[in-house]
């Protein structure tokens, strides 16, 4: 028992290094919150100028959500990975960090930062877009938490993927979206049902799979992770 | 040729027999002609 | 050597079975095929729609299955054979497209109309789009071969979510489909009659192993191309 526990609690640590050095590399440039939320306006405003204070329907700004945050996501998720690269401290890494904690250090990091990005483009939509109404807040908010994770747990290994691959922008949204699509389909409608009023029971369904998306991405990423991240 | 005209359904069929049996001795060709390459990379090393 | 004159023999037979048998209302022999209301002449792109899918679908699991393989053994053969494979899966994945948006103009009035069939082909094809795109965005041949692997993968397991989200989200025009007015389930199960089932089957065998020769054809090109440039 004891080797194990000692090797448990040394994952637990490099795994934390690992979401510390991101996270103080966000502090110090503050790129996340500068670009990224200057990325969130832009695309709600561009929204609200196409709108032009025509109301829309329910269905159509449920799926607008998701597309801002959608497109945030593969704006700011690859970083993480893609800084290794650029800095050339990817193979430090690999030396000092099991590849588990690596990919969990990077999900956790992924995690907080699409967190954050949901928060701020749920809370701008709700204040600046009038059509958007939700009945149920308690499903809402499961399902925009949900959502949040699943998309930051298949971005993450996309972006392992892409940084390895050399080619930054263009590739990642054209992997991600057919890995997403049926995270979004889900989110979509049950955002629509929300918005609708809808009762626990009735999104059951909507929230058996994006739960079982999430387990399934984060354990299948888990297990390929090592033969991205070792040459 | 009446007959085809009445019935054009046969007209398809024709034509895509014709589309199989084309590309089915393309395949036959290539696969001739990919086997003579093997002998004969194997031959030089 | 017989295996292709029996494909050549057995596909030629069923095209002209496929089109010459006569579709009658009342089948009175062996040899006429029974009127389904709805589809009438439209039925027979069965023979030829329906096989097309189903290789576009396992040419995926076969490359997913040498992508598993190549990282397990690190042998750049089952590499080349992966994306013969995925090449050969895409062509289908096209040709069953077309002929499906062809047919479904001529039954449901419009070229696309994101029935659930199409929508998930049109994922099918998007997956096929990323992987070749991945796959021309690296130069070295073995990351290549591990990420493009990886990548199947993970497609492979998340597409299968479509199963469950579909039917909550639409309801199917294809026929098969829950929507359809004549009853639940496969067409191939409920409406083709035994001499169409015979017709159906020896095609979708007929596919296969045109499939599986277009993919022997191609490793085979594929490893003699990477014998020259290995000898320079």
């Amino acid at each position: 028992m004891q080797p194990d526990e000692r090797y448990g609690r040394r994952w637990l640590r490099a795994t934390s290094a690992v979401f510390l050095k991101d996270w103080h590399a966000e502090l110090r440039t503050r790129y996340a919150i500068n670009a990224l939320g200057m990325f969130v306006v832009t695309t709600i405003s561009i929204i609200l100028f196409s709108l032009g204070g025509e109301p829309a329907s329910p269905e159509v700004l449920a799926g607008m959500l998701w597309v801002v945050l959608f497109f945030a996501a593969m704006s700011g998720m690859s970083r993480t990975f893609v800084m290794e690269e650029e800095r050339g401290t990817a193979m430090t890494l690999q030396l000092q960090a099991p590849a588990s904690a690596v990919y969990f250090g990077k999900l956790l990091f992924n995690l907080v930062l699409g967190a954050g990005l949901t928060l701020l483009t749920v809370v701008l939509y709700a204040v600046l877009i009038e059509g958007f109404v939700i009945r149920s807040y308690g499903v809402f908010i499961g399902v925009v938490t949900l959502g949040s994770i699943g998309l930051a747990a298949a971005s993450t290994i996309i972006a392992a993927i892409i940084a390895r691959a050399n080619t930054k922008g263009t590739l990642y949204p054209v992997l991600s979206f057919p890995i997403l699509l049926p995270l979004l389909m889900t989110v979509i409608n049950a955002t629509r049902l929300a918005s609708e009023g809808t009762s626990w029971a009735d999104a059951g369904g909507e929230f058996q799979i994006l739960i079982s998306y999430i387990v399934v991405v984060v354990t299948t990423s888990y297990l390929l992770f090592e033969y991205i991240w070792k040459d | 040729m009446e007959f085809l005209a009445e019935h054009q359904l046969y007209i398809v069929m024709i034509i895509v027999l014709g589309i199989w049996l084309g590309l089915y001795v393309y395949l036959f060709r290539l696969d001739g002609r990919i086997s003579k390459l093997e002998k004969e990379s194997r031959h030089e090393s | 050597m017989i295996l292709k004159g029996a494909l050549g023999v057995l596909l030629t037979l069923v095209i002209i079975a496929a089109f010459a048998l006569p579709i009658t209302p009342q089948p009175q022999s062996w040899l006429e095929f029974p009127l389904i209301p709805g589809l009438e002449e439209k039925a027979r792109i069965i023979f030829f729609h329906v096989p097309t899918a189903w290789l576009s679908v396992m040419a995926f699991l076969t490359s997913m299955v040498f992508g598993i393989r190549y990282l397990r053994k690190r042998d750049m053969l089952d590499d080349i054979r992966s994306s013969s494979a995925a090449g050969l899966g895409l062509l289908f994945c096209i040709l069953a497209t077309a002929t499906g948006a062809v047919w479904a103009k001529f039954n449901w009035g419009s070229f696309w109309n994101w029935d659930p069939r199409e929508t998930s082909i049109f994922v099918l094809l998007l997956i096929y789009g990323a992987y070749f795109s991945l796959r021309s965005a690296i130069e070295v041949e073995e990351k290549r071969a591990t990420l493009s692997s990886v990548y199947s993968i993970i497609a492979a397991v998340t597409v299968p979510f479509f199963v469950f989200i579909m039917p909550r989200i639409m309801t199917g025009l294809h026929p098969g489909a829950k929507g359809d007015p004549d009853g639940a389930g496969p067409v191939i199960e409920f409406k083709m009659s035994p001499n169409m089932r015979v017709v159906f089957f020896a095609s979708l065998i007929a596919f296969t192993l045109l499939f599986v020769w277009m993919f022997t054809l191609r490793v085979r090109a594929a490893r003699l191309e990477s014998h020259l440039q290995a000898k320079g």
